[in-house]
């Protein structure tokens, strides 16, 4: 529901101010549902298709799926750069729908976003690009410089601050991102096919760089459409097809139990 | 929003795009110029219609064969009249020789005897006096006995009135086209700036920045420019203005009875803050539709 301030056109309700903590009724509601969502492209192009799901405080959660399966689609519905044409999405139990355009902001400070093309500007230094997203939370220099520095240390880029993203590799532009997504400590992590421009072995170092930010506590919904990467983690997997969720399962026991995988390991037991 | 960092994103955003700058600055500097020197010319134009309105005077044209205690009788009452500063009386032959003179037609007219100049009086009219006031006192000096005619120069006045009427429409046109021109290059310089910095546009929106705070660096620069601008403008013009000062003074003071005059602080002051103004505006107007992220 929006409240009387937020209607009124008036400062942005606090829930979503950077910083705000959940009263006791907000943590006891998962962090993101999606209820009955639709989202069209063109009267006969239904990207999403009453898709219905939850996602629980702290969990870890791969959405996955054939391209134009609508997992872009969700994801950018809940950072607001869509919105839907019916249904409902709650962040923290709040409709981010409903939200007028002065408080999208404010739900952006509350979520870290990763993208496929790392969306990282090329000519700022690395520390710069990570310094943006507390710079917009107005915060003193010093704690800026700390908390960069702290971000950086966690992917692994620690002593780099000065150097041009543009002079980085792939895998380590990807961290950058990274870095400017959790640098703020958001309730949720949002991951856009994160691993999709990076070979195989920089795409595992990257997921296990979202697996250890989601040790600390941080809420991540990761898409890609790699089953590789995926099946073998002990997450739970949302497939979507044709904008609806066709199936949920948990990675790790999927993997070891389907067929293929099954004569592998089989094989691989025999010698 | 923190000046620190509003200031430290606009002057990154000057190091990036130095040359599209000092191109934009310079351009923009060009046309303050002209409507600097437009409105320093119009300044002098109403310095000397100042001048010459406040110091006026008018001829009285005598009756011919009036009788010279009729003369001295007349200037007694034409220089006790309120607004009159001094009369000199001026006779048929004083009048000829003078203008005998002044004239190059040599020696045809140095036959003309002194009964074809009317004898006059020149009537110095005081300081401040308009020229509604001198017209009106012509035409009560006129109906004195012994007047022929009085000469008020209402013509002159007309002309130099219409001509700084003219000037400044002129003026007029072109503060509004550099007007035009400042919010056309500063609009944009912004829009090419914006277009080679939209990832960074982007990112912003994307980590939660407020129309405000990616609003905030272009419009320092756009007013950055214009003020800039303006005051190259201003410091160009004053270094020609008083670096020619002595010889407009000499080849024109003698004409117009005024000195050439710079632009009053005031109106520097105008024409420097219209520039950070009009460069705000245009800056603010351009970012309007790149702001949906």
């Amino acid at each position: 529901m929006v409240s009387n301030r937020e209607s009124r056109g008036g400062r942005p309700f606090a829930f979503f101010r950077a910083g705000a903590r959940v009263g006791a009724e907000g943590a006891e509601r998962p962090i993101l549902a999606f209820e009955d969502v639709y989202k069209f492209f063109g009267k006969d192009q239904p990207a999403l298709r009453g898709l219905n799901l939850t996602i629980e405080r702290g969990e870890f959660v791969f959405l996955t799926g054939p391209s134009g399966a609508g997992k872009g689609t969700l994801l950018k519905l809940v950072y607001r750069e869509l919105t839907v044409d019916s249904g409902r999405i709650l962040f923290c139990g709040r409709d981010i729908a409903r939200l007028t355009d002065r408080s999208i902001p404010f739900l952006r400070r509350n979520l870290g976003i990763v993208f496929q093309d790392f969306k990282v500007v090329p000519h700022w230094t690395v520390f710069e690009n990570v310094a943006i997203a507390l710079e917009i939370l107005e915060l003193p220099a010093r704690l800026v410089r700390s908390r960069v520095g702290e971000a950086l240390e966690r992917v692994g880029l620690s002593g780099r601050g000065d150097e041009r993203v543009g002079t980085l590799s792939g895998g380590e532009q990807q961290r950058v991102a990274v870095a400017r997504a959790i640098v703020s400590e958001p309730a949720l992590l949002l991951a856009d096919e994160p691993t999709g421009n990076l070979d195989p072995t920089l795409a595992v170092d990257v997921l296990t760089l979202f697996e250890e930010i989601h040790q600390t506590g941080t809420t991540v919904l990761f898409a890609t459409h790699d089953h590789g990467l995926i099946e073998r983690r002990d997450h739970r997997i949302l497939s979507l097809e044709q904008g609806r969720v066709y199936d949920v399962r948990r990675g790790l026991a999927s993997w070891s139990s389907s067929g293929v995988h099954a004569v592998r390991e089989a094989r691989r037991a025999a010698g | 929003m923190s000046i620190d960092s509003l200031i430290s994103r606009a002057m990154r955003g000057f190091r990036e795009e130095l040359r599209l700058y000092v191109v934009a600055v310079t351009s923009l500097a060009v046309a303050f110029l002209c409507l600097g020197a437009a409105l320093l010319a119009l300044q002098n134009l109403g310095a000397v219609a100042e001048r010459w309105g406040k110091s006026g005077h008018i001829t009285v044209y005598l009756r011919d064969g009036l009788e010279p205690a009729e003369i001295t009788r007349l200037a007694a009452v034409l220089e006790g009249l309120r607004e009159v500063d001094h009369v000199r009386v001026v006779s048929s032959e004083e009048a000829r020789a003078e203008f005998l003179a002044r004239t190059e037609l040599g020696e045809e007219v140095a036959e003309l005897g002194a009964e074809v100049f009317p004898a006059s009086i020149e009537v110095g009219i005081v300081s401040g006096v308009t020229v509604e006031a001198i017209e009106k006192l012509a035409a009560r000096i006129g109906a004195l006995e012994g007047v022929s005619d009085v000469e008020s120069y209402r013509g002159w006045f007309e002309q130099l009135a219409s001509l700084l009427s003219a000037g400044k429409v002129g003026a007029t046109v072109i503060a509004v086209l550099v007007g035009f021109c400042v919010f056309a290059v500063v609009g944009n310089t912004v829009r090419l700036s914006i277009a080679r910095r939209r990832r960074e546009i982007e990112v912003m929106k994307l980590c939660g920045a407020t129309h405000g705070f990616v609003r905030g660096p272009f419009i320092v620069e756009g007013i950055v420019q214009g003020l800039l601008a303006s005051a190259l403008a201003v410091a160009a013009l004053a270094a020609a203005f008083f670096a020619l000062r002595a010889e407009l003074n000499s080849a024109f003071s003698i004409f117009v009875g005024t000195e050439a005059v710079f632009l009053g602080p005031g109106l520097l002051a105008l024409l420097v803050f219209s520039g950070a103004f009009i460069g705000a505006t245009s800056s603010t107007l351009s970012l309007r539709r790149y702001l949906e992220i």
